[in-house]
């Protein structure tokens, strides 16, 4: 086997003093499929980055083909035969799908080369799609085709540029598990033709059901490379974390009590004024956790947004514990022990140049007991965050370092502390883990159950359906703005069950809501 | 820790840019005076060789102080408010017609109250680019210069037709003010007035009204990140109002306090650009009180320097101009910043 490249050493450090890559080799094979592991932040994206020539490496080597190299751009890297396909996809939504793949390397015609020369654009396009059997209809403006096919013209714009080396970063975070299986089936079509991929995930199960070899970065170092078949997911979750994870939430069987919280028939818009909630209702009691799974852009946001106060419902009611959440402001929500992990903790769930004492304040600060005269009392709050900071483990050095140069699986747990600090009797979580460590995930979601367990209701949102399969106790799906199914979490349901609904192919005549009443 | 090494990286930002400004400002000496040395220690040194000069210094820096105050309030909250001109216009105008217009109260009631009014005209006009801002979504930029506009004339026009003292003569300003409502000089030949206690006290209130209080957490989370305050139940329109407003009263009370301290009356077109010089004052001190109070004395000690140069040497005093142009030049490229962290970061990496 010839190797296509080599990075050898590579370290790199940010002007703000983070080393993010501390000594990196990764060795890829011309023809495999080379799995990129490792925690988030562990310097996968760095490292693709650097490859990539979008950041320069503080030190260390890059050969490719045999011969060192060092990218200024990306342009670099893509005349060299490498092509990318990041994680959120870089398409013009209003143009075409074949606009899209020729976009910048349009074929020309006439004098000085002036005009697209279309008749070309289309042969090649279709000779394309047929050679790499990645169906995807040209003509279609991308913004009117779902994610998988999204996905399929990033490749394919990759490929028209003659890239040989494929980078696919978190390529599944966004499917349907059917739409994962086809990627896999390209994938496997791609490096049958010759061609090599890096694929970069934090999933196992696709590590060990696709890559032929492993590379596995622990702290901006690699750890190990193996040989996929001669490895198993333990080995490499240690290899990853340092120790044993467990990938099943130990819980016990759910204990519902009485609905906490009761949607019935909740309609609503998105923020271009489409109808994005078309009828939900479903309840939620106390000791269960309801999963909602779901191709994300199918309502979930709104309706998480509608329930606390965020969104307005355009009609429909939301009963929470005998009030009427509708048309109430989100501080009075706020004040009723709901507690709400919004989605994006980045632009929603902090405030980034903050402290994190600011950020844990953000439901207290008006309470007196946080109060000195007109002032607010320092001391008690400093309590305050040391006390939560040390209970839900953030690792930072005190409480008055800014929220922004915390990880993104300290300043989830941050989020966390101050939502469940109210100790709620509804929890909302709204992807709690996504771009989380493993070892941040366990802990949410022992919190989680911990809540669910003290008699909270725990609405669960996540595009991580094997996240909403481990926590739920029932699973809604919803599609298109409505719950077209709600399924109790046996043993006995599968991923494929649950992605049939999700991709709107049937409805389940579900029990009505209410009845339990 | 990390938190304390990004502000000494931010002070360094900022004494380069001021050291930067100077040198600037030096070569256009050293190039163009006939006697340099001369120009340069009556630029640098004069200003502080006497106690007279001093006090000048400290008389300058009270409206910059206050005005530099109100846009660090604004600019906190998140709202690039270019309005503190018009708003001092404003408050000064009201507070001096309380002043000239209101007679027999004792001083003790009199003197708050022309405070009191002055910060209210501030206010009031202040929110009306609040309430534009916050209920129509105009673009506060655009609003706060053109209403600037509409409070220099209207004022302008006040005071020359309605308000004008008959005895002013060619001149348009108001009846003096009667000498006990004046800000006093205390200290007999130092010409510096009592608004510098007052400024001094505004930048205390200032401080523990942005880093103490629950007005303050608000009104810095907004600026901060309005989704997350909006998500936390905050109601960032009435905090984006009231953060105007509190700027518009300090714009007022930079008005008033310099009609009371230096010219006695209300004068058209006293300010030129004292609002203006609010904001590099604020931007140089990245929004913090206390730098408000170090940069406005600094700005000061400047427009100082370039008056004591005119007298003492053959260079205009336009070379503070050029110092100051450079100053918002620099520390409004955040690219210095950007590039001594790099630098830092690389030294350390080369050290280990």
């Amino acid at each position: 086997m010839t190797i296509l490249l080599e990075m050898k050493d590579i370290h790199k450090v940010y002007p703000n003093g983070t080393a993010a890559n501390r000594g990196v080799d990764l060795t890829v094979y011309e023809g495999e499929i080379h799995a990129l592991v490792g925690e988030n932040g562990a310097g996968k994206s760095t490292l693709m980055k650097i490859l990539f020539g979008l950041e320069a490496p503080t030190s260390g080597t890059i050969e490719y083909k045999g011969k060192p190299v060092s990218f200024k751009g990306p342009k670099d890297a893509i005349e060299q035969g490498m092509g990318m396909v990041h994680q959120h996809f870089m398409l013009a939504p209003s143009l075409s799908v074949s606009e899209n793949i020729v976009l910048g390397e349009e074929p020309k015609k006439g004098p000085l080369s002036m005009f697209r020369d279309r008749a070309t654009e289309r042969r090649g396009i279709v000779k394309l799609i047929e050679t790499y059997g990645l169906k995807v209809d040209p003509d279609a403006r991308v913004e009117t085709i779902p994610v998988g096919q999204k996905q399929r013209v990033e490749i394919l714009k990759v490929l028209y540029r003659g890239a040989r080396l494929i980078i696919l970063d978190e390529p599944t975070a966004v499917l349907t598990p059917q739409e994962t299986d086809e990627l896999f089936a390209s994938i496997k079509a791609l490096v049958g033709q010759g061609y090599t991929i890096i694929f970069i995930t934090h999933k196992l199960r696709e590590v060990m059901e696709i890559s032929n070899r492993v590379t596995v970065i622990k702290a901006g170092k690699t750890i190990a490379t193996l040989n996929t078949k001669e490895t198993n997911p333990e080995q490499i979750s240690r290899l990853m974390v340092g120790r044993e994870v467990l990938f099943r939430v130990e819980k016990q069987p759910a204990e519902p009590k009485e609905p906490v919280l009761s949607i019935r028939d909740l309609h609503s818009v998105d923020d271009k004024g489409a109808p994005a909630l078309r009828g939900i209702s479903l309840d939620i009691r106390a000791g269960e956790v309801v999963g909602i799974a779901g191709v994300e852009g199918n309502g979930q946001t709104e309706l998480v947004e509608a329930i606390t106060g965020l969104r307005r419902a355009t009609s429909g009611s939301i009963r929470y514990l005998d009030k009427e959440l509708v048309g109430k402001s989100v501080a009075n929500i706020r004040a009723m022990k709901i507690g709400h992990v919004p989605e994006d903790r980045q632009t929603t769930g902090a405030s980034l140049t903050s402290t994190i004492a600011e950020n844990l304040i953000l439901d207290h600060y008006r309470n007196p007991e946080f109060k000195r005269g007109p002032f607010l009392n320092k001391k008690k709050i400093k309590q305050f965050a040391k006390v939560m900071m040390e209970i839900f483990d953030v690792r930072a050095q005190n409480e008055e370092v800014l929220a922004g140069s915390l990880s993104g699986g300290n300043l989830q747990k941050v989020v966390i502390a101050r939502e469940l600090s109210k100790n709620p009797k509804l929890l909302i979580a709204s992807q709690p883990t996504r771009g989380v460590d493993i070892g941040a995930i366990e802990f949410i979601h022992r919190e989680i159950i911990k809540r669910r367990d003290g008699g909270a209701a725990v609405l669960l949102v996540s595009a991580e359906l094997s996240e909403v399969m481990a926590l739920s106790d029932r699973i809604a799906v919803i599609y298109e703005g409505e719950i077209v199914a709600v399924l109790d979490n046996t043993p006995e349901l599968t991923e494929e069950n649950i992605g049939y609904y999700m991709l709107g192919l049937g409805k389940k005549h579900r029990e009505k809501e209410g009845a339990a009443q | 820790m990390k938190t304390e090494k990004a502000i000494y990286l931010e002070l360094a930002g900022i004494a380069f840019a001021i050291v930067i400004a100077l040198l600037c400002g030096f070569a256009v000496i050293l190039a163009t005076s006939a006697e340099p040395f001369t120009a340069l220690s009556s630029l640098i040194v004069d200003p502080v060789s006497n106690l007279f000069n001093i006090g000048t210094i400290l008389n300058k820096a009270v409206p910059l102080i206050f005005t530099g105050l109100s846009l660090a309030v604004v600019f906190q909250s998140g709202v690039f408010s270019m309005g503190a001109e018009g708003q001092l216009y404003a408050g000064g105008f009201l507070g001096a017609l309380v002043a000239v217009n209101i007679h027999g109260l004792p001083a003790w009631i009199h003197f708050p109250l022309i405070l009191v009014c002055a910060m209210a005209g501030g206010a009031l006009f202040a929110g009306i680019a609040g309430w534009l801002k916050a209920y129509w979504n105009a673009n506060e930029v655009v609003t706060t210069l053109m209403l600037n506009f509409v409070a220099i004339l209207a004022t302008s026009y006040f005071v020359n037709n309605v308000f004008k003292d008959p005895a002013s003569g060619g001149y348009a300003r108001m009846p003096y003010i009667s000498p006990d409502l004046l800000l006093k000089k205390p200290i007999p030949g130092f010409p510096a007035h009592t608004g510098f206690v007052l400024a001094l006290l505004a930048v205390v209130v200032v401080y523990l009204l942005l880093y103490k209080t629950k007005v303050g957490y608000e009104l810095r989370l907004v600026g901060k990140n309005s989704r997350f305050a909006d998500y936390g139940g905050i109601h960032t329109n009435r905090v984006i109002i009231s953060s105007i407003m509190i700027g518009g009263a300090l714009a007022g009370l930079a008005g008033i306090v310099e009609i009371l301290g230096v010219h006695g009356t209300y004068k058209d077109n006293f300010s030129a650009g004292l609002g203006f010089d609010g904001i590099i004052i604020a931007l140089l001190a990245r929004n913090h009180p206390v730098g408000v109070l170090i940069a406005a004395l600094f700005y000061a000690y400047i427009q100082v320097g370039a008056q004591t140069m005119q007298v003492g040497s053959d260079m205009p005093r336009e070379v503070a101009v050029i110092i100051q142009v450079m100053l918002v030049l620099l520390v409004s490229s955040q690219a210095i910043f950007a590039f001594l962290k790099q630098k830092y970061a690389t030294r350390q990496k080369a050290v280990k």
